[in-house]
């Protein structure tokens, strides 16, 4: 194989044929092209005429050029190049392939695995047996080795079958693997590394260059894999901490946040700064949402280290505080409601409300400040609610001393809600007359919740309730004074505790609520209700399911061992230890990989000689096939061409009776009708559609129909049956306006509000039915504007029930009505009055009747004035179903008979209906008119 | 002329419909006996008053003019003019030369020549002359039934039996003959062919109907050009350098035909089949209408 460049060919001595273009020049120069025949009547005129400067015929240029070109393209396609070939393989021993398959392998795994063939292409090339060895053991016990001298196929398949491990790569035991390979002569060495800076990077690459040449390929620094810490704990938010390797450029990261069964919760976005390692994105979610985060991942990012795996330590309990009356507000500085929830609201979800409340609700924790005795049935409830695994916190005050201390407090009521029982009253430590100083806090005792905490010192207490001395109360007691009285007292009843601190959450009996302890104290009895115990000293946890090397979360191998907590404290993982969930149901611990992976640094330091580079290295790509097809083509042009020019398709051999003519002729027709049947057949979807849209009015032509006639117009319900009728109702007035008055509508348009505008028509019918649907926000938007701008609209409720009670009761038609004009601005209407234009518009009326009889007909009331409309009513509401009454069939028949019965009925509410139209068209003249013997009377005076 | 779908003589008639009868310019009618509208200036058959003569006896008394015999004392008889057709032979050239057109946009000379033919027979038609082929030895005749009958004689005649010139036929004397071909035959043969007619005194007129190719010689660069009648072919490396000699060869022809009309006292009309059919149909039909 010969390299030029890039390129290189398999046959480089084909190439020399190239040298005989020249003369394929010279021949096809020296060579006429085959004259064109050409039929001609007049020959006779031409026998004997000869040209008088005999230049040969020469074939054009650029048609020698094609020629070439192809005779070219197919000589460098046949001596095979090829694109970006591989460079030999150094030294004469075997291939030594180091792959890392630690966790931050997983990032650009199908890239290794691509540099990985390749490397053994390169063996199978040139016959070289293969050692693999890979940098993270599979099993806990099973130490790494490099596998036996293996065939480039053999290696292979094991290369195929590997995996990225959840765990660091252990350079050390590699090193020491190294240390018994025995190779004969030098081995070229490649190391796939996953490009992250350990101490024992060095050495081990020094080791391996004992064997030979060591090539390193890294990934790009930016393509580093991001770990992600599991989230901080305190606050209100929940904040995840992601790490990179590389801190160069600004880049933001996107983290997602999903529950235990992989649905989506939340994503937040994580930007590293230029030049910063560390990057923190924020959920700021609902409590119930939040406790619901059991993985939080890195968008983008497949290693385990991107996974950070949330246990119910990360769960936030609800906590609620009891308040009775909104006084409490009035003066906060007063109110133990006021110090509770701000010492709360950092660390836990508060919810106010009563205690019934409260209990109703799934609370871990409910905070009870100074209350006297509960009601029985309260008490019950609170109680039960303690044995389910609530937390009962209690504090002491005024109510508490004067109800609940002292033998009587277990009169009546029963037990009251307490851990111990309290003396009667209480003791004031210090006030006025005492003369010793309140006594302080005394440390906390190991066992107690609060062990650790430290104690300020200007703390005092004041006033504070008495346990009764028993033989449990140290056992009870969590905290107690200098003097050793309690001062936080517990019991744990069922699966949950009542606590009681002796004195008060405002600063009535102490300052601790003043001061930050009471933070802390809150913040430990509120996690004790969080189910899990901290404390609780177990043996090592089983394990539950485990992530794989891509951050995926299975069941655990039979190699995972159990995790003793000294372990997880310590963050350990390996192969024995993989992250993932350990322990048992409802205990689960999470062991995390991102705290152990710890900050990364892109490889750099690395012994001078070894030879660093890229994964993205690119493929051979051999390209003889693709220019013998060139030359193919180039070939089909150059016949296309010598057709042309000996006459077969030029317009000028047009030939009559010529048969080769003729059938280029029927050729080309057949041609043309063949692309004009794939040409209707791509087309065809397209007419069919354009058909399909010329089926439906399109606008212009709807314009056009609504105005060049005066006509009458029903809105489109939806519902057959109701636009039928509406139709033919409209169909029949028409009928009877063009017989009795001037004006002579033609046929009625029906009207889409979605599409059709409205501004063309003076009145529109709308039959109100309950299975219209609602109006979508542009229609509205333009019933709005219609009426707003002198449109006039009758609403018929079709409706044989009086519609009196249109404010009332509503009928279904009523409630439609209200349903569909729910956001359509009508004005206030009333019944039609007596002297309304309505009834003397054209006929005079009493009443209006329609299919039924009865229904009162409502009007805008247009006495206040204002309006557009000529003093027209916008929105007329009738009950009578007047459609009906005036609907025709084809015949001219009416097709519905009128109740309560009669033509003069029908004859009424055709009259309804002219005067109703009259009135759309004419406005309010009747009424000018009506006016005119008064206006006369004004004038003379 | 959007006449796609219609025959030859539909063509002829829709062509011919924009012109009025054709009435030959006839100085001596041929002596036939058909009535016509060629008068005589005697006494005979027709529609034309001639003269009132005194009645002899033997007069037919349904010749007598009743309302010139009420003014005078004599008998009067109405004459009439003796009123005579005149007959006109027609032919074109049939042969494979005539069928070939240098681009499909263009008719044939065929098609050209026959629906000239076609609608200058229509023409006189309907003025009464009387028409026929030549070569078909069919009498003339004036009534529509003929156009259709010659139409068909066209249709049904094979390139293959057609000749370049007409064969000299015996024709009555006074007749005239209407020929339509490209004439590209040699002039020799072309005069010959004439003078068959000429001496014979029947008068003609020529319509040399050609390809626009064939003036122009459109071609270039190597071509072989192969001729439709069995002629040699002819291998040309330039076509267009002999371009200019072809012109003048074709002219030439051109020439040599006028001159034998000239001598023969015939008229003659040039015709490309790219110009449109009505420019040729207005030259002949005046040119015919003059002078025959």
């Amino acid at each position: 194989m010969a390299a030029l460049g890039p390129v290189a060919f398999a046959q480089p001595w084909l190439l020399l044929a190239l040298m005989a273009l020249p003369a394929l020049w010279f021949l096809l120069r020296v060579t006429p092209p085959a004259p064109k025949t050409q039929r001609f009547p007049a020959i006779r005129l031409l026998l004997g005429l000869a040209p008088q400067e005999e230049t040969p015929a020469r074939t054009p240029w650029w048609l020698l050029l094609l020629r070439l070109l192809a005779a070219a393209l197919v000589i460098v396609g046949l001596s095979g190049p090829v694109m970006h070939p591989a460079t030999q393989l150094s030294g004469s021993g075997p291939l030594v392939l180091v792959i890392d398959n630690g966790w931050a392998s997983a990032k650009n795994w199908s890239e290794r695995m691509q540099a990985a063939e390749a490397q053994l292409d390169r063996a199978a090339r040139e016959q070289r047996r293969v050692v693999l060895l890979t940098t993270a053991a599979a099993q806990p016990d099973a130490p790494l080795k490099p596998s036996d001298l293996l065939r480039p196929e053999r290696a292979r398949e094991r290369v195929r079958a590997l995996q990225p491990h959840p765990w660091p790569s252990d350079y050390e035991s590699v090193r020491a693997a190294v240390e018994d390979l025995q190779v004969d002569g030098s081995a070229p060495v490649v190391w796939l590394n996953d490009g992250l800076q350990t101490p024992a990077t060095e050495a081990l690459a020094s080791r391996l260059q004992r064997l030979g040449g060591v090539e390193l390929m890294r990934p790009e620094p930016s393509n580093l894999p991001v770990s992600v810490l599991p989230p901080s704990s305190s606050g209100t938010d929940l904040k995840v901490q992601l790490r990179r390797a590389d801190n160069r450029g600004p880049t933001a990261r996107t983290v997602i946040a999903s529950d235990d069964r992989g649905r989506l919760v939340a994503t937040a976005e994580a930007s590293f700064d230029d030049g910063s390692r560390l990057a923190t994105a924020t959920f700021e979610l609902p409590l119930e949402l939040r406790n619901r985060i059991s993985r939080v991942s890195v968008q983008g990012e497949n290693t385990a280290a991107s996974v950070a795996l949330l246990d119910s330590r990360w769960q936030r309990r609800p906590v609620g505080l009891v308040t009775e009356s909104a006084q409490a507000d009035a003066q906060p500085l007063l109110s133990e409601v006021y110090y509770l929830e701000r010492a709360l609201a950092p660390y836990a979800e508060v919810t106010r409300g009563n205690l019934g409340e409260l209990l109703a609700q799934d609370r871990a924790v409910i905070v009870l400040s100074d209350r006297g005795a509960l009601r029985a049935d309260l008490r019950n409830q609170a109680r039960s609610w303690v044995e389910r695994g609530g937390v009962l916190l209690r504090f002491a005050g005024p109510k508490l001393a004067r109800e609940l201390t002292g033998p009587e407090a277990r009169e009546g009521g029963g037990e009251p809600l307490l851990p111990v029982r309290l003396r009667r009253g209480g003791r004031a430590l210090s006030g006025t007359m005492s003369w010793g100083s309140p006594p302080k806090l005394a440390p906390f005792r190991p066992d107690s919740p609060f062990a650790g905490l430290s104690i300020p010192d200007d703390l005092s207490i004041d006033r504070q309730v008495l346990a009764q001395p028993s033989l449990d109360l140290g056992e009870k007691t969590w905290a107690r004074l200098a003097d050793g009285t309690p001062l936080v007292t517990a019991e744990q009843r069922g699966d949950g505790w009542v606590v009681l601190v002796h004195t008060t959450a405002n600063a009535q009996w102490s300052n601790l609520p003043l001061s930050g302890l009471f933070v802390q104290m809150l913040r430990r009895v509120v996690s004790v209700g969080e189910g899990v115990a901290q404390s609780a000293e177990t043996g090592p946890l089983p394990p539950s399911s485990v992530l794989d090397g891509f951050g995926q979360l299975g069941p655990a191998p039979a190699s995972v061992k159990a995790l003793p907590s000294d372990a997880l404290e310590s963050n350990t993982i390996g192969a024995a230890h993989p992250p993932g969930l350990y322990g048992l149901e409802g205990q689960r611990r999470a062991h995390n990989l991102g705290p152990a992976v710890g900050d990364v640094r892109p490889l750099t330091d690395l012994p001078s000689g070894v030879e660093v580079g890229g994964f993205a290295s690119e493929p051979e790509q051999r390209y003889g096939p693709w220019l013998l097809v060139a030359a193919l083509v180039l070939l089909l042009i150059d016949l296309a061409i010598a057709l042309l020019l000996r006459g077969l398709f030029g317009p000028a051999g047009g030939d009559g009776m010529g048969r080769r003519a003729a059938r280029t002729a029927g050729a080309r027709t057949a041609g043309g009708g063949a692309a004009a049947i794939l040409l209707a057949v791509a087309l065809a979807p397209t007419s069919a559609s354009a058909q399909s849209a010329g089926a439906g009015d399109d606008p212009e032509s709807y314009a056009l129909k609504a105005t060049l006639d005066t006509r009458l117009a029903y809105v489109v319900t939806g519902v057959d049956r109701v636009d039928r009728i509406a139709e033919q109702g409209l169909r029949g007035l028409s009928r009877t306006l063009t017989a009795r008055t001037s004006i002579e509508p033609a046929d009625p348009l029906p009207v889409r509000l979605e599409e059709h505008p409205l501004a063309f028509f003076p009145l529109l019918y709308w039959p109100v039915t309950e299975e219209q649907t609602p109006l979508s926000a542009r229609a509205e938007r333009k019933v709005n504007d219609y009426l707003a701008n002198g449109g006039t609209i009758l609403f018929d409720l079709r409706d044989p029930t009086p519609g009196v009670n249109l404010g009332g009761g509503l009928s279904g038609a009523g409630q439609a009505l209200r349903g569909l004009t729910r956001n359509l601005d009508i004005p206030p209407l009333k019944p039609v009055p007596p002297e309304h234009v309505l009834t003397k518009a054209f006929y005079l009326l009493n009443d209006f009747p329609g299919r039924y009889d009865g229904g009162q007909l409502w009007v805008e009331d247009t006495s206040a004035g204002g309006g557009d409309g000529d003093g027209v009513a916008s929105v007329l509401v009738g009950y009578n179903d007047y459609a009906g009454a005036w609907a025709i069939d084809q015949a001219g028949q009416p097709r519905f008979a009128v109740t309560p019965g009669g033509e003069r009925q029908r004859e009424m509410a055709y009259r309804v209906g002219v005067n109703l139209v009259m009135y759309a068209m004419t406005g309010n003249y009747k009424a000018d008119q009506v006016h005119i013997p008064a206006i006369l009377e004004r004038l003379g005076q | 002329m959007s006449s796609a779908g219609l025959s030859p003589r539909q063509r002829a008639e829709q062509l011919s419909a924009a012109l009025p009868p054709l009435l030959l310019h006839a100085d001596r009618v041929a002596a036939s006996v058909a009535q016509g509208v060629h008068g005589r200036r005697r006494v005979g058959q027709g529609e034309a008053f001639w003269q009132f003569r005194d009645y002899q006896p033997g007069d037919s008394p349904q010749s007598i003019d009743w309302r010139q015999t009420a003014k005078a004392d004599r008998v009067f008889v109405r004459q009439m003019e003796w009123e005579a057709a005149q007959s006109v032979w027609c032919w074109r050239d049939g042969s494979a030369s005539m069928d070939w057109r240098s681009s499909n946009k263009l008719p044939t000379k065929r098609e050209r020549a026959e629906l000239l033919m076609l609608a200058l027979m229509t023409l006189m038609v309907r003025a009464g002359e009387h028409v026929s082929l030549l070569g078909t030895g069919l009498p003339p005749a004036a009534n529509r039934g003929t156009l259709v009958r010659l139409s068909e004689i066209l249709r049904r005649e094979e390139p293959a039996e057609a000749r370049d010139l007409p064969a000299p036929e015996p024709l009555p004397r006074y007749g005239q003959v209407l020929l339509l071909g490209d004439f590209l035959a040699d002039p020799q043969e072309i005069e010959r062919s004439l003078r068959g007619f000429a001496e014979r005194g029947v008068k003609g007129h020529l319509v040399q109907v050609l390809d626009p190719a064939e003036e122009t010689l459109p071609y270039s660069g190597r071509v072989r050009f192969e001729g439709l009648q069995g002629e040699r072919p002819w291998l040309l490396s330039r076509a267009e350098g002999v371009r200019a000699q072809y012109r003048d060869q074709l002219a030439a022809q051109t020439d040599a035909i006028r001159e034998i009309a000239r001598r023969t006292g015939w008229r003659c009309t040039w015709h490309r089949t790219d110009r449109s059919p009505q420019t040729a149909l207005l030259a002949v039909y005046s040119a015919l209408a003059q002078h025959l």
